[in-house]
């Protein structure tokens, strides 16, 4: 049996970082917001091209940097989720020194960057904003509706396990 | 004329004499009727054996007709109000818990009185030769004896990343992984906020059982007891797991998650058996 793989989800209060572990570990989602003190561990198994993968998904609470996250969290992280909120640009404003900061000091750890409420879309902002170079590498989840949320995970344990 | 207002006379006789003693009866019942409504005491006589057996009869259909409503209400009365009712139960529960410890504490005086009462025995001999040569007190060794200490789970966790490692449980009831990162997580956060440099948390103890950490360069071994450690079981306890990280330190790279749990398991399955 191989030893199963952590993952971090990283991102500003609110933006769903919860919510979308609960909807990969649980298939499950609540409108009601209860902020994560501290952290919460949840695990996963996946199996892709055959191989079952371990998923230990590590939901740490909201901090408008990473900068400001508990380190001893982030040490031994396979890979990292990104979580920013579509629907408010202050979790996005910064992303790109948010980027740098982890090429940084995870040089080899992927990263997969998420923008979560894409139900959202055409309401708050428009879908259009986000077809700019800027977020190309982007996956848009909705974790009230369950778009896409496997994908961002199977997409970032993919990046894992060809490193 | 005169005769004929006596023929009258006689004729109103004959045909109101029926009518007059049926108005005079009627009249004398409703005087009745009145008096008996009016006067509570005869009231009381007429009503009461009607109520009495109404009442009778609904506290015999309760259980029938209303029990399902009130049983339905109670349950969602609980549910919506959980906290007031822990709140209303809690000084009851404290008062049995409290009477169940008091009992509990009975039987220990009792089962220490027996013991003190083979004081003599080759047991009792054998105990003052243990506490003399190991500087353990009596008593201590005398509430090992009673409450034994177990070894319910043991975790092979990575340093960082809680990853766990390996592992060998008694009772296979929590969710290994999990538990390893959020022991971690906690381990992380309390040597990170107490921030003693290169200090690690060694202990973790929750009602009835203590966390023991033994802190090595990648990783760390967590073991979860139960029960009366003494000075020399947690002796041998760490000399058992000073042998596993002589065999898995070298390689612990390389080992899988099997061939840690099977280290373990071989080291620590026999630990019942070993005398305190």
């Amino acid at each position: 049996m191989a030893h199963p793989k952590k993952i971090v989800l990283l991102g500003h209060f609110g933006v769903g970082k919860t919510s979308l572990i609960r909807r990969f570990v649980e298939s499950q989602f609540s409108e009601d917001y209860l902020v994560t003190v501290g952290v919460h561990v949840k695990k996963k198994e996946i199996s892709i091209d055959g191989n079952n993968i371990t998923l230990v998904i590590w939901d740490i609470e909201g901090n408008t940097s990473i900068d400001k996250a508990r380190k001893s969290y982030l040490l031994g992280t396979s890979g990292f989720i990104y979580v920013f909120d579509i629907s408010r640009p202050e979790t996005f404003e910064s992303l790109e020194t948010e980027m740098k900061y982890l090429q940084d000091n995870f040089e080899n750890v992927p990263v997969e960057i998420v923008g979560n409420k894409k139900d959202k879309f055409g309401e708050a902002v428009s879908e259009e904003f986000f077809k700019t170079q800027r977020f190309e590498n982007c996956t848009f989840t909705s974790a009230k509706e369950g778009d896409n949320v496997e994908d961002a995970f199977e997409q970032l344990t993919r990046k894992m396990l060809a490193i | 004329m005169v005769e004929q207002e006596e023929k009258l006379q006689l004729l109103r006789d004959i045909l109101l004499i029926d009518d007059r003693q049926v108005a005079n009866a009627i009249n004398e019942r409703i005087d009745a009727i009145t008096q008996t409504i009016d006067t509570k005491e005869k009231l009381s006589e007429k009503v009461d054996p009607i109520l009495d057996e109404r009442f009778k009869t609904f506290i015999e259909e309760i259980p029938t007709t209303l029990g399902p409503t009130i049983t339905k209400t109670l349950k969602e009365e609980i549910a919506n109000s959980k906290d007031a009712v822990v709140e209303a139960l809690y000084p009851i529960m404290g008062q049995m818990i409290k009477k169940y410890i008091g009992a509990e504490i009975e039987k220990l005086s009792e089962a220490i009185n027996q013991k003190m009462a083979k004081t003599f025995s080759m047991e009792g001999l054998k105990r003052k030769v243990i506490a003399r040569f190991t500087g353990q007190k009596e008593g201590d060794l005398l509430l090992s004896e009673l409450d034994k200490p177990i070894v319910n789970e043991i975790f092979a966790i990575q340093k960082g990343s809680g990853i766990l490692l390996g592992n060998y449980s008694v009772s296979n009831k929590v969710d290994k992984d999990m538990v390893s990162g959020m022991l971690t997580a906690i381990k992380s956060f309390v040597e990170d906020a107490f921030g003693g440099g290169n200090q690690n948390l060694e202990s973790i103890d929750y009602e009835l059982y203590s966390i023991h950490i033994y802190n090595f360069h990648s990783y760390y071994i967590a073991v979860v007891m139960s029960g009366h450690m003494t000075s020399s079981f947690e002796n041998k306890l760490e000399n058992r797991v000073l042998k596993v990280s002589r065999k898995i330190s070298s390689k612990i790279d390389s080992l899988s998650r099997n061939e840690v749990d099977k280290i373990l398991t071989t080291l620590f399955k026999t630990w019942k058996a070993i005398k305190y």
